[in-house]
């Protein structure tokens, strides 16, 4: 018997793989034959951890949740639900102490970069050193996971002792545009002969630079760059400008190597307010200490008094 | 004794006959679910004798320095379009078209894929969103009424739905890598049970005439007695959607971007085109890739 039904599973197989006819004419009673395609859906299911059984309350002793529903004995919480917070007439405790502190709304949230995790990914061939390392490149090579408002590079352990991949101080010529740079970050990046730019960039902005939507680097009030190759018409979106004057002052700052620092006049400053204090030489001070020399004080005050006095 | 031992012998040439014709590729193709099964789980038995085993490879060798066993190759038969002429072999990978059946991970990607299909646009106005004034219409005392607030009460003809639906997004998470499983699961299946053909280069057919597919689904047994068929294509071929679409109970023509993975288990065959099945592999493979992000030569 088991004989036999070995010999027919070839016949029984072919029947059920219906692709292409075979051509006995056996095999052609076959294909007559009807059958019903049953689709593997109707079957699905997940494991069975991962549904949970209904509790149903009030439904006897034996459930543990029968006589009380799992709700105790009396009072409010038996019969609906008490005001959150509330305390049974006791002054409540968020009454007491109050809040505490704020949110900052306006603050600006910065994803940090140290300058090793950029050595890092450069060593392990993530990131490419001889093209401008700018969020596009970070993002898409996961060197910041959320770049949130903007990323702010910092240098964290320059020289050595560096925890990520034990790598050495920086010797590569880098090219770094991000939005943020602290002063040993510079430092680090210029000695190695690389350059820092920061710019202005936001959170949609970053979005669409990783979609290749925008230019990463050049914006309408960037420092014109006369490459030939340039080609802004690529871009669906212009890539947008600090329009906050604490924006803007930050970016004209060259000591942040801003990328609106060329803007700055000759004897202006990066502040939209303040003016610089003007360069006063030597002589000017030396003259100015002379006028107001002690007998010339002592002048003055004699000077007063006489034009004080009433008799 | 004896009869029982010859039906033993019997038996273990059978099975003999039966492996070699599996290691066969025109079987192999023809009945893909006759063949020896090559789960992913599958390790190799090593044999006793040491003939067998390879120099490097001894049996003192701990488990995890022993190289991982070869990963087979399944095979795959191309058919012309419509008339279902055997053409070539294809291999795919096991991890490709041989992958273990888990119905929890299809169950999951398709309750994924429902959930993010609803529009969840059902909308109904609650009572502040009921035009009208705010006026009390009796007084709250000495009517011998029953108190009454305004007309857009949800117990009043003309007022809000109380609870009503709002626009809500339905659409539930599904981790990536489990998601591609499932793509390659459904396939997988299919291709055991013998019902994924795949189509080296779909033509279109001469007639856009719905009886015209319908009698080439009867020739080739893909049509409504033997469970429908989905087509699917690289691009639109006009003859045969326009064909299909006028059929009933007979099949669906789809494109390779419009199917998804509940698509790939409804209907009683999958006709593929190549292309579309490796666009298909190279888009699902992310929890076979394992791939380091990184930014160079982007």
């Amino acid at each position: 018997m088991a004989q036999l039904a070995c010999a027919q599973m070839p016949l029984r197989s072919l029947w059920r793989c219906r692709i292409s006819p075979p051509s006995t004419e056996a095999l052609r009673s076959y294909n007559q034959q009807q059958w019903r395609h049953e689709s593997i859906l109707g079957a699905l299911s997940d494991i069975p951890s991962s549904y949970n059984k209904r509790i149903r309350v009030g439904r006897g002793p034996s459930s543990g949740y029968g006589k009380t529903s799992g709700r105790g004995h009396k009072g409010q919480k038996q019969h609906g639900k008490v005001p959150a917070g509330f305390e049974g007439g006791q002054t409540p405790v968020e009454k007491i102490h109050g809040e505490r502190g704020f949110v900052n709304v306006h603050t600006k949230d910065f994803a940090i970069v140290p300058l090793t995790r950029i050595q890092s990914w450069i060593a392990q061939g993530r990131l490419a050193s001889d093209r401008p390392i700018t969020p596009r490149e970070l993002i898409i090579s996961r060197c910041v996971s959320d770049a949130k408002d903007g990323i702010k590079l910092l240098a964290r352990s320059k020289s050595h002792d560096c925890s990520l991949n034990a790598q050495g101080p920086l010797t590569i010529p880098l090219n770094i545009v991000v939005s943020r740079a602290s002063s040993s970050a510079i430092e680090a990046v210029e000695k190695a002969g690389g350059k820092v730019l920061t710019r202005y960039y936001t959170r949609w902005a970053m979005e669409q630079i990783v979609k290749n939507k925008m230019d990463p680097i050049q914006s309408l009030r960037s420092e014109p760059v006369d490459t030939e190759d340039m080609d802004t018409s690529k871009y669906q979106y212009r890539l947008p400008d600090a329009t906050s004057r604490k924006a803007i002052e930050y970016y004209r700052d060259a000591t942040h190597r801003g990328y609106l620092a060329y803007t700055v006049g000759e004897h202006e400053g990066p502040s939209l307010f303040h003016k610089p204090p003007r360069n006063i030489t030597r002589e000017e001070i030396e003259e100015k200490k002379r006028l107001r020399g002690t007998s010339g004080q002592v002048q003055k005050t004699k000077l007063n008094m006489d034009a004080n006095k009433m008799w | 004794m004896a009869a029982q031992q010859a039906a033993t012998s019997l038996r273990g040439v059978q099975t003999k006959c039966l492996r070699s014709m599996a290691r066969d590729p025109l079987m192999q193709c023809l009945l893909p679910r006759f063949q020896q099964r090559n789960m992913a789980t599958e390790s190799s038995v090593l044999s006793t004798s040491t003939s067998s085993l390879t120099p490097f490879i001894s049996i003192s060798t701990p488990l995890s320095h022993r190289p991982p066993p070869p990963v087979p190759q399944i095979l795959a038969t191309l058919y012309t379009f419509p008339s279902m002429e055997p053409q070539s072999f294809v291999e795919y990978p096991a991890a490709h078209l041989n992958v273990p059946l888990r119905r929890d991970i299809l169950h999951r990607a398709v309750v994924y894929e429902g959930d993010k299909a609803r529009q969840g646009s059902a909308n109904a106005k609650w009572r502040s969103d009921v035009h009208g004034s705010g006026r009390k219409l009796l007084p709250q005392k000495g009517t011998g009424r029953a108190r009454v607030g305004d007309k857009k009460s949800p117990i009043r003809r003309g007022g809000g739905v109380a609870h009503g639906p709002k626009p809500r997004d339905f659409s539930t998470g599904l981790p990536k890598k489990i998601y591609d499983l499932a793509w390659r699961t459904a396939l997988s299946y299919r291709y055991r049970r013998g019902e994924l053909v795949v189509i080296g280069e779909m033509e279109d057919i001469d007639n856009a005439e719905p009886r015209w597919i319908e009698q080439i689904f009867d020739k080739v047994n893909f049509g409504k007695r033997d469970g429908r068929s989905l087509i699917v294509t690289g691009t639109k071929l006009p003859n045969l959607y326009a064909a299909l679409a006028g059929t009933y109970g007979v099949g669906l023509a789809k494109t390779g971007d419009a199917i998804d993975v509940k698509d790939l288990l409804e209907m009683g065959r999958i006709v593929i085109e190549k292309q579309v099945l490796d666009s298909i592999f190279k888009k699902h493979s992310s929890d076979i890739i394992g791939t380091v992000p990184s930014a160079v030569g982007i």
